[in-house]
């Protein structure tokens, strides 16, 4: 039988273990690089911030960089989450006053990260 | 005279030897300036745990001025690439990339005289990627008002300043029109700024037929970050390749002058290759440190060298090495030869 292309290339998709480990969430906020105090959002705690794709907490930030107002903050759990776990801290964030944008849930497939970091 | 204070940053492979030959070239024309030099690259890796160590960051952020040889971006190890995280810790927001055609490199263009101002620091290159599915990878392409506004408001600074006619923007806006229609309009509210200079828009694909059918048509060109990467390498090989090519990384408080070719590590130590496009680049550097008495002698004697093919290197048909030609335009500077 005739396969497509659009069918072959369907077939060769290898599946993986997928599991959620994290959630970006880009933030709009015109206060300056925001502040998310650990222990204050459930199993989920602040890594980075970075402002147009430069890291811009923890560490060093050239005084030099110009910043807009959009954050992408990187939450990581640190513990075993569901997505639920998500729904829960999205309203928490809220509750406290953030204004985002959008979330994107990190996930490991195979165990290794399917997210970038941040320069 | 002034004297100057620059940071050296050699880079890795065959970056020590050329940077070595430019520096004697430099220090030859005439300008003082006091060189401290710096490490980059993967053998920061091994020593520091990182390609850009703090020790460097704080030396550029004092002296505000770089010279930086190649450096190698390792491919799939997770390390990010020490030139674009330069860029990134200072803000270095405008690629300068000037493609002039250089009279010994036989070319069928009568001429070409295109600056590039490639914006440095978005665009797709924000680093925000993800796999949202295990079928279904993204990038998020970032371009802000500021970002695209600052990128233009600089090269129609640079036009004006340099007696530059042209300025026309590169955008892909007919289909991606929040991003490239953001970028396109920021450049028309810059342009608002400077009426004497003739302003306009290409849409990408469109320019990259016409520069290879007709390159002499532009002059200045503003680019985000992705089309301006392809663009500005394509220049180059209208003008014979990386190896005259310059580049400027610049920044509101800082920038870093640099070839945009690789390390050539299978030639390190040899002393063979050609130092022509770092040296262009100290020329720029010099222009841009107001010293264009000693730019315009190294540039004269460096042409007129070329034009000799007596002490030139493999790559323009000689023998030379590396040494050898950096010695040659010394010697012309100064009238020996």
């Amino acid at each position: 039988m005739a396969t497509t292309f659009s069918e072959a290339a369907k077939a060769t998709r290898k599946k993986k273990v997928i599991t959620l480990v994290g959630v970006d969430m880009y933030i709009v906020t015109e206060e300056g690089i925001p502040k998310f105090p650990d222990g204050e959002y459930g199993p989920f705690k602040c890594e980075f911030i970075s402002n147009r794709g430069t890291k811009v907490w923890p560490g060093f930030v050239s005084p030099d960089l110009m910043m807009v107002n959009w954050y992408r903050c990187r939450f990581m759990a640190t513990q075993d989450v569901k997505d639920a776990d998500v729904d829960t801290f999205l309203a928490v964030l809220t509750q406290k006053g953030w204004w985002w944008s959008a979330a994107q849930k990190l996930w490991t497939h195979d165990g290794e990260p399917a997210f970038s970091k941040a320069y | 005279m002034a004297q100057h204070v620059v940071t050296m940053l050699p880079g890795e492979g065959t970056g020590p030897e050329i940077c070595e030959a430019v520096r004697l070239v430099i220090d030859a024309s005439g300008v003082e300036i006091k060189w401290e030099y710096e490490e980059i690259g993967l053998g920061c890796l091994e020593k520091y745990g990182t390609l850009l160590p703090d020790k460097t960051i704080k030396n550029i952020a004092k002296n505000k001025v770089a010279l930086k040889g190649p450096t190698t971006t390792p491919i799939g190890t997770g390390h990010k690439s020490a030139n674009v995280t330069l860029r990134k810790v200072f803000d270095l927001f405008a690629n300068v990339r000037p493609a002039k055609l250089i009279p010994v490199l036989k070319r069928p263009w009568e001429k070409i005289d295109i600056i590039n101002f490639r914006e440095n620091t978005e665009d797709s290159y924000a680093a925000i990627e993800h796999m949202v599915s295990d079928e279904v990878a993204q990038c998020l392409k970032v371009i802000t008002w500021p970002g695209s506004y600052r990128i233009a408001d600089f090269a129609f600074q640079w036009a004006r300043a340099n007696g530059r006619k042209k300025v026309y923007c590169v955008h892909k806006a007919n289909i991606m029109k929040m991003t490239d229609g953001l970028f396109l309009d920021a450049f028309r509210e810059a342009a608002k700024k400077y009426p004497e200079i003739e302003t306009g828009d290409v849409i990408v694909d469109n320019c990259c037929m016409q520069l290879v059918r007709n390159p002499a048509q532009f002059d200045c060109l503003v680019l985000p970050n992705l089309y301006g990467d392809i663009l500005t390498d394509l220049c180059a090989g209208l003008v014979g390749g990386l190896g005259f090519a310059p580049g400027a990384n610049i920044g509101d408080n800082c920038s870093i002058f640099e070839a945009v070719h690789g390390s050539a590590p299978k030639y390190a130590g040899m002393k063979k290759v050609n130092p022509s496009a770092v040296l262009v680049s100290g020329i720029m550097m010099l222009r841009w440190l107001k010293e264009t008495a000693a730019a315009d002698r190294i540039e004269k004697a460096m042409f007129a060298v070329l034009d000799e093919r007596k002490h030139v290197t493999y790559d323009v048909g000689g023998t030379a090495t590396t040494d050898e030609y950096a010695q040659a335009i010394v010697d012309k500077m100064h009238g020996k030869a």
